[in-house]
């Protein structure tokens, strides 16, 4: 009965496509109502990085993510994670939504919201148990959370919630995790809290793919970055790709803001429009 | 007591008992996955909807038929649902609107069907008018086999499919991403609501049956902190309703029994509004009625505190009435409050001037807590 939610089957003799790639995205159109919002995106994300995607409002970050997921029906493209189709691969991928996505007024405990991140794994008909209850507590203890096992979820602050959210990502026990805006609104600690764990999760070896959304940070907290707009503006390891100019081609006048990291440091070579060939050192 | 024996020996009684338990377990149970999904108009969408229903299965059936009746009302429940799915996803109508469609158009269809039999079928009509506002005591022992074949069908899939649903309900981009066919659940979720629906229409009718989708359930999340419990007693209180609403319409002078179950369902929801502790509005008001009066209290404890401070005496004792002008209202209340908690005492200081309080130990230590960059008063309370 395991994994019985994703699709089971011919694994062996499947050639796979950019098995070097974590993540790999191929020619990704979304449109909404006749405009699009992601054109032509080319995505190449190797294994074991911490990756930003950056882009202006309205650039199609979480469209992004969801298109990726299969959660916004893209007009055209196709996404592998490790060399498979996502579709094959979904027990390998977990994922944090916005926290604003759900409704924490919603009759549940944080342990009970923890527990739902293994229901991919239990498959139909199985009811969560002992296994599962320590798994979820082990992942509270992580995001330091544990104290607040049986509280209900609208109890929560904003922050604690978002940890709970995260705690629920790591009991999926994935390989490639992607969360969407997991620093927005949220206290210093849990930043603090969640920039550590996801760094630790890279030094493991996952992946980890943040819609971000503070320039200031990017380069204390990320190796790999996707600067977006509508198309893909630069990708590759930060030290590289995170440059002045490729940020003005996505912000354009918007990016007087940032006052370290490129403008204060000297420049970085540029990174080509298409970095598809790009692989982390 | 013998009476009351009677009472339930009656078998109409006995009928009507067991057509509300089983209606108020359903629409419980489902109620809550409806409340929870923000979906509450749906049932409104559905019980409506399933008048063109009934009319169809009466003319098919040729008689009042319930098999054929239900039958009728559970597929055209599920065409109003379907159709307002094909007109929020092929245009940019939003789901209310799309509902508010559904919902008129079926219930003037079915009106116009009602309206046509009873031209027609004259006195043999078979009384279905009954299923606009309900009728309780028409109920059958046959039709029971009928509601409870439905209810134990609605309730084994909310048994298997527990988790599913909870997720879905909860966080369904989540449950997409975990591979759960999102959209299934949620049609086959929508559709054992349609069951509970159509389990209603006897006893409450089409007009009021989405009330007692709704009540229970919303009665229900005030007192819970897990899905689990809510559904448990949402349930239970779809039975209180459902009996309490039954039994004054069967024993009484024919009174309609949908507007008495809900009338009933209504005092369960108002009751829990205001008392459940934790969401009560009565003791929101209270928390933070508390609350103030505390602040109020730290506020006038500052007050006496700063006084003593520019006097550079901490068994200075202030005036009432100087205190008053200081907060711009009568800080007596406070005061005495501040008293009991041994904070504040009144000084025997003047008599004829008007009352005076003075810190006591606890006070002081109380106000430097609280103002750990005070000046004025040095360390230690009890040192003079």
């Amino acid at each position: 009965m395991r994994g019985v939610f994703t699709a089971a089957g011919r694994t062996a003799d499947d050639p796979l496509h950019e098995p070097a790639l974590a993540v790999h995205v191929e020619d990704l159109t979304v449109s909404y109502q006749g405009k699009p919002v992601l054109w032509d995106i080319d995505i190449n994300i190797p294994p074991g990085v911490m990756a930003a995607i950056v882009g202006p409002n309205g650039a199609g970050k979480s469209t992004l993510i969801k298109a990726i997921l299969g959660l916004v029906p893209p007009t055209a493209g196709h996404v592998t994670i490790s060399g498979r189709p996502y579709k094959r691969q979904r027990r390998k991928v977990g994922y944090v939504p916005q926290r604003s996505s759900v409704d924490w007024d919603f009759p549940t405990t944080a342990l009970d919201v923890v527990m739902m991140g293994r229901y991919g794994h239990l498959g139909w008909f199985r009811h969560p148990g002992r296994h599962e209850r320590a798994r979820a507590l082990a992942a509270l203890d992580e995001v330091r959370m544990r104290d607040f096992a049986d509280r209900q979820i609208s109890q929560l602050s904003g922050g604690q919630q978002q940890r709970v959210f995260l705690a629920r990502a790591l009991v999926q026990e994935a390989d490639v995790y992607f969360l969407d805006e997991p620093m927005a609104g949220v206290d210093a600690t849990t930043e603090r809290t969640i920039v550590g764990l996801l760094q630790m999760l890279r030094d493991r070896g996952k992946t980890v793919i943040v819609v971000h959304h503070d320039l200031q940070t990017v380069q204390d907290y990320f190796d790999w970055i996707v600067i977006l707009n509508v198309r893909v503006i630069a990708q590759g390891p930060v030290g590289t790709a995170y440059t002045l100019e490729n940020l003005h081609r996505a912000y354009g006048g918007q990016i007087s803001l940032i006052d370290r990291g490129p403008l204060a440091g000297p420049r970085g070579p540029e990174a080509p429009l298409d970095a598809a060939g790009d692989r982390h050192p | 007591m013998s009476a009351l024996l009677d009472f339930l020996g009656d078998y109409t009684i006995q009928n009507v008992l067991l057509g509300a338990i089983l209606l108020g377990v359903v629409s419980g149970v489902l109620g809550s996955f409806a409340v929870l999904r923000q979906q509450s108009l749906l049932g409104d969408t559905l019980s409506h909807a399933a008048l063109p229903g009934i009319c169809l299965g009466f003319l098919i059936a040729g008689a009042r038929e319930l098999p054929a009746i239900l039958g009728g009302a559970l597929v055209t429940a599920m065409l109003a649902a379907l159709a307002m799915l094909v007109l929020t996803r092929s245009s940019r109508l939003k789901t209310d609107a799309g509902l508010g469609i559904a919902l008129s158009i079926f219930f003037a269809f079915g009106v116009v069907l009602l309206t046509y039999i009873q031209g027609t079928a004259g006195a043999s009509q078979g009384g279905l008018d009954s299923f606009l506002f309900g009728q309780a005591a028409a109920i059958l022992r046959s039709d029971l086999y009928v509601m409870a074949a439905i209810a134990a069908l609605a309730l084994a899939l909310v048994l298997a499919l527990w988790k599913e649903f909870k997720l879905v309900a909860f966080d369904p981009g989540f449950a997409a991403t975990l591979g759960l066919p999102v959209l299934v659940l949620e049609t086959v979720l929508t559709v054992t609501i349609a069951f509970a629906v159509v389990i209603g229409l006897q006893m409450v009718g089409v007009v009021l049956m989405a009330s007692m989708v709704i009540a229970p359930a919303v009665a229900a999340r005030q007192w819970v902190r897990r899905l689990e419990t809510m559904v448990v007693l949402a349930a239970l209180f779809g039975v209180v309703s459902g009996v309490v609403g039954a039994l004054i319409s069967a024993a009484g002078r024919n009174l309609a029994t949908g507007p008495l179950i809900i009338l009933a369902a209504t005092v369960l929801v108002i009751v829990s509004m205001l008392l459940a502790p934790e969401r009560g509005i009565l003791w929101d008001a209270l928390r933070r009625r508390r609350q103030e009066r505390r602040l109020e209290a730290d506020r006038v404890l500052a007050t006496v505190y700063d006084l003593a401070s520019h006097h550079r005496d901490r068994r200075y004792a202030a005036e009432e009435s100087m205190i008053d002008a200081y907060h711009g209202m009568a800080t007596r209340p406070a005061l005495s409050r501040l008293s009991k908690r041994g904070l504040v005492q009144p000084s025997r200081h003047m008599p004829e001037e008007g009352r005076h309080w003075v810190l006591t130990d606890a006070g002081l230590d109380e106000a430097r807590r609280r103002h750990p960059d005070g000046q004025g008063l040095g360390q230690g309370a009890s040192s003079d």
